[in-house]
């Protein structure tokens, strides 16, 4: 279970990393943030978000068309 | 290691340039990366004072999808780009000059001020470099 939960479903790259950036400002060190998108590219686009910000993806899932991500704060 | 920082010349009207320099220097900014867009030519128009959304943006076949989907507006990736990391936006003195314009004529707070295209090239030297 991640502290926050920001949905970004439904909309395009680059907003869901635009989003994910802002909703990490206000999730503590070591805490966790669950993402919701839609967005095909979302996949590797988080991956690369985390590694260039150093924040860790401690897990990328895909249900249907929605993929899902957690992501902890870690700087 | 420090990413390498990314210096955008934006001189193209489009739409479509202009969106993807958008997209580009949000990305690069909220990524840790540091990002300087020169806007010059052409695309000083698009970044007129409270300019109508209706005829801010011209482009092609694409620009027209952009418009029809409500694709995120490109001044408002720009901004987001500035409020979330390290993004500089400067604008063309030359453009400036040509258009008679002073810096009160462009969209207000996205803009660092003027610069020359000397000190841009200068300060670009050693980071990535793309024109649009």
């Amino acid at each position: 279970m991640a502290d926050q939960t920001l949905d970004v479903k439904g909309l395009n790259c680059p907003l869901p990393i635009l989003r994910a950036k802002k909703a990490l400002k206000d999730v503590t060190m070591g805490g966790t943030l669950l993402v919701l998108a839609t967005d095909p590219g979302s996949v590797k686009d988080f991956e690369a978000f985390c590694r260039a910000t150093g924040n860790e993806l401690i897990e990328s899932t895909t249900e249907g068309n929605v993929f899902s991500f957690v992501i902890k704060r870690m700087s | 290691m420090a990413a390498v920082p990314l210096y955008i010349l934006l001189c193209s009207g489009e739409h479509e340039k202009i969106h993807m320099a958008a997209m580009m220097a949000s990305v690069g900014a909220v990524s840790e990366r540091p990002v300087e867009v020169f806007v010059s030519m052409n695309a000083i128009m698009a970044f007129a004072r409270q300019k109508p959304d209706t005829n801010r943006y011209r482009g092609g076949a694409f620009s027209d999808l952009m418009k029809q989907k409500n694709v995120s507006d490109s001044i408002t990736l720009f901004r987001q780009g500035r409020e979330l990391g390290d993004l500089k936006i400067w604008a063309c003195s030359m453009a400036l000059d040509v258009t008679g314009w002073d810096e009160d004529r462009l969209e207000s707070d996205l803009f660092d001020g003027a610069l020359g295209l000397t000190k841009f090239l200068s300060d670009a030297e050693g980071g990535q470099f793309i024109t649009l």
